[in-house]
């Protein structure tokens, strides 16, 4: 019932908005607020009740093979977890910014958040490509949502490369569908194994190259930098922290389902394409002058780390993957939102122009250099820590050379992270004098604080073996297909 | 027979993908996701054909034909339609801005 609730209760806001606000503004003021926390504990409670043991809902009481599924199991509870965080940090910064106003936003907001959901918890490919198909376009929305040129083409070219994403993983799904005679995730899962080699190389190739295309990796990264640079900061935020962790989320999710037994060669490629866009990333944005470009083509080269983890394709690098995601979205929607707000306030993106920025808005700078600080990975933050179990995994694993990528991606990391801090650190004149309102600070410094934490907490609690457990869990997918056929 | 209709299917795919990638004109480009959609379409319902089937309608005489990728390509059409009306309503934007859809000549974002 929960997990079912997850996707219904954003999914009514959404429709529920637009019937609010014809009848003036004072109902949007009452409901809003509520929706947003609504979605958000909503979310956690089926991460909740699905982080133990397998969750399931099965709609109109027809088993999985008859019917669609939604399956909450560790990885989907850490997703669904990341999801709430960020879409309820985004939710709060834009609410503070310009409350109820614009409703539109609202809308799409609600409608993205619900299908995110969908995705995270859906047992069914094509259920799956459906809601995915739902939060691409609400995304393609929140891009342009400003429409300032900028918006209006990145949303464009997001839309045009999203959708021809969207149209692999179709047919993936198709070529799956004609081989097995059915889309529910276990049943097929559970008979790729005998399948011949050739159909599964290429279900493998269309849904590697769709779900790279939806996350941005490096020689499908284009629309990625302009998107997440031009949309307003609150989206940035969102799209950079949420939106291409549901794109990992779908690729873990099927590799290891499918791929997992059947065609192992699937995780190489994955490192391939992760070692690419860290390298790729990291190069690029250390060329950028534009602040929300450079964090942008950074996001590229994280995405990288991540499916290095993936890649790896044991427990280890799962877990690394996960617990890293799970960083990068604290550590870039805390980047965006300082580095946005910081731009709108002085009216420009390019770095030069930012000098001296430290003596006029302190906490800001401040909040923004311990998330760099984290990003680039110094102990004993959480970027250090996401890091240090990747590489882990990636040596236990013996392929040495992504290991060396995911050392020498920090040192440029490193050095264009210092560029930046340099030049706000360094004396300047010329900005108004006025700090930052309160609760923008407030969401900054919780974004920093948590990153601290993070850090520091495999230190004392076992919170690692928790993530351990995710991704042996994950790679169990004997369990999985029992757990969701069986019932 | 049914080699065929695949063939066909990945041949419109491949059709529209190239268009994409090749054509600088942003009608073409939406054209292209069009014509990519209608193949991924078509691979879809060959997936129910059966060679001599009726329609799955209760009384039934011989084997039926599989309704469920009918039911996939319906919401599928749904789906790319809206994905369009929006490429276009964004082209259109970028229309009244530049006064042309030749990406040559609008390049606005750096690469």
């Amino acid at each position: 019932m929960i997990l079912t609730l997850a996707v219904i209760f954003p999914l009514s806001s959404a429709f529920v908005i637009p019937l609010l606000h014809l009848y003036g503004s004072r109902g949007l003021r009452l409901f809003l607020p509520i929706m947003g926390l609504g979605a958000f504990v909503l979310t956690l409670a089926a991460a909740a009740s699905g982080f133990g043991d397998y969750a399931l809902a099965f709609f109109g009481g027809w088993p999985a093979r008859l019917g669609v599924v939604f399956v909450a199991d560790g990885l989907s509870s850490v997703f669904l977890a990341l999801a709430a965080f960020g879409c309820g940090a985004s939710f709060l910064y834009f609410y503070e910014q310009m409350g109820t106003g614009p409703w539109r936003f609202y809308v799409i907001f609600f409608l993205l958040q619900a299908s995110m959901n969908g995705v995270l918890l859906t047992g069914d490919l094509f259920n799956m490509f459906v809601f995915y198909e739902i939060f691409s376009l609400a995304a393609y929305l929140l891009v342009s949502y400003s429409l300032t040129w900028q918006a209006v083409e990145a949303g464009l070219k997001y839309l045009v490369m999203g959708t021809v994403g969207a149209f692999f993983i179709l047919l993936g799904a198709a070529y799956a569908f004609i081989a097995t005679k059915t889309l529910n995730m276990a049943a097929l899962a559970a008979s790729f194994p005998q399948m011949p080699k050739a159909t599964l190389i290429v279900i493998a190739a269309c849904m590697v190259v769709g779900f790279s295309l939806k996350a941005g990796a490096f020689p499908f990264h284009f629309w990625l930098p302009d998107a997440h640079s031009s949309a307003i900061t609150a989206v940035s935020a969102l799209l950079s922290g949420v939106v291409v962790k549901v794109s990992i989320y779908s690729l873990i999710r099927v590799s290891l389902l499918f791929f997992g037994d059947a065609l192992p060669s699937v995780f190489d490629v994955i490192t391939v394409l992760g070692v690419l866009s860290l390298l790729g990333g990291h190069l690029m944005a250390s060329r950028q002058q534009d602040i929300k470009r450079l964090l942008a083509y950074s996001t590229v080269a994280q995405i990288g780390y991540i499916m290095i983890g993936v890649g790896m394709g044991t427990a280890t690098g799962i877990a690394a993957a996960v617990f890293h995601s799970f960083n990068h979205m604290l550590m870039k929607s805390g980047l965006f939102i300082t580095a946005g707000r910081l731009a709108e306030e002085i009216k420009t993106r390019n770095i030069q122009d930012m000098k001296g920025l430290y003596y006029h808005r302190r906490g800001m700078v401040l909040a923004f250099t311990v998330l760099a600080a984290a990003i680039v990975g110094v102990p004993p933050l959480n970027g250090f820590m996401s890091k240090w179990y990747l590489v882990v995994a990636s040596v236990e694993k013996r392929s040495f050379l992504a290991a060396l990528a995911l050392v020498f991606g920090t040192v440029i990391s490193a050095s264009y992270y210092i560029r930046v801090l340099s030049v706000f650190y360094t004396p300047g004149e010329g900005f108004s004098e006025h700090e930052s309102r309160r609760p923008v600070l407030a969401i900054a410094a919780l974004f920093s604080a948590c990153c601290v934490v993070l850090g520091l907490l495999p230190f004392f609690t076992p919170i690692w073996e928790l993530f351990v457990e995710v991704g042996s869990k994950a790679l169990n997918t004997k369990d999985y297909i029992a757990a969701v056929l069986l019932k | 027979m049914i080699k065929i209709s695949y063939a066909t299917a990945i041949f419109v795919f491949c059709i529209g993908l190239y268009t994409i990638l090749s054509k600088r004109n942003l009608f073409k480009t939406v054209i292209g996701l069009t014509i990519m959609e209608s193949g991924a379409l078509m691979l879809i319902v060959t997936a129910g054909y059966v060679h001599g089937g009726v329609p799955p309608l209760i009384p039934m005489e011989g084997q039926a034909v599989n309704p469920l990728p009918h039911a996939f390509t319906l919401t599928a059409i749904v789906i790319g339609a809206s994905d369009v009306a929006l490429a276009l309503a964004l082209v259109i934007k970028v229309h009244r801005r530049y006064k042309t859809v030749d990406l040559d000549k609008i390049r606005g974002l750096k690469e």
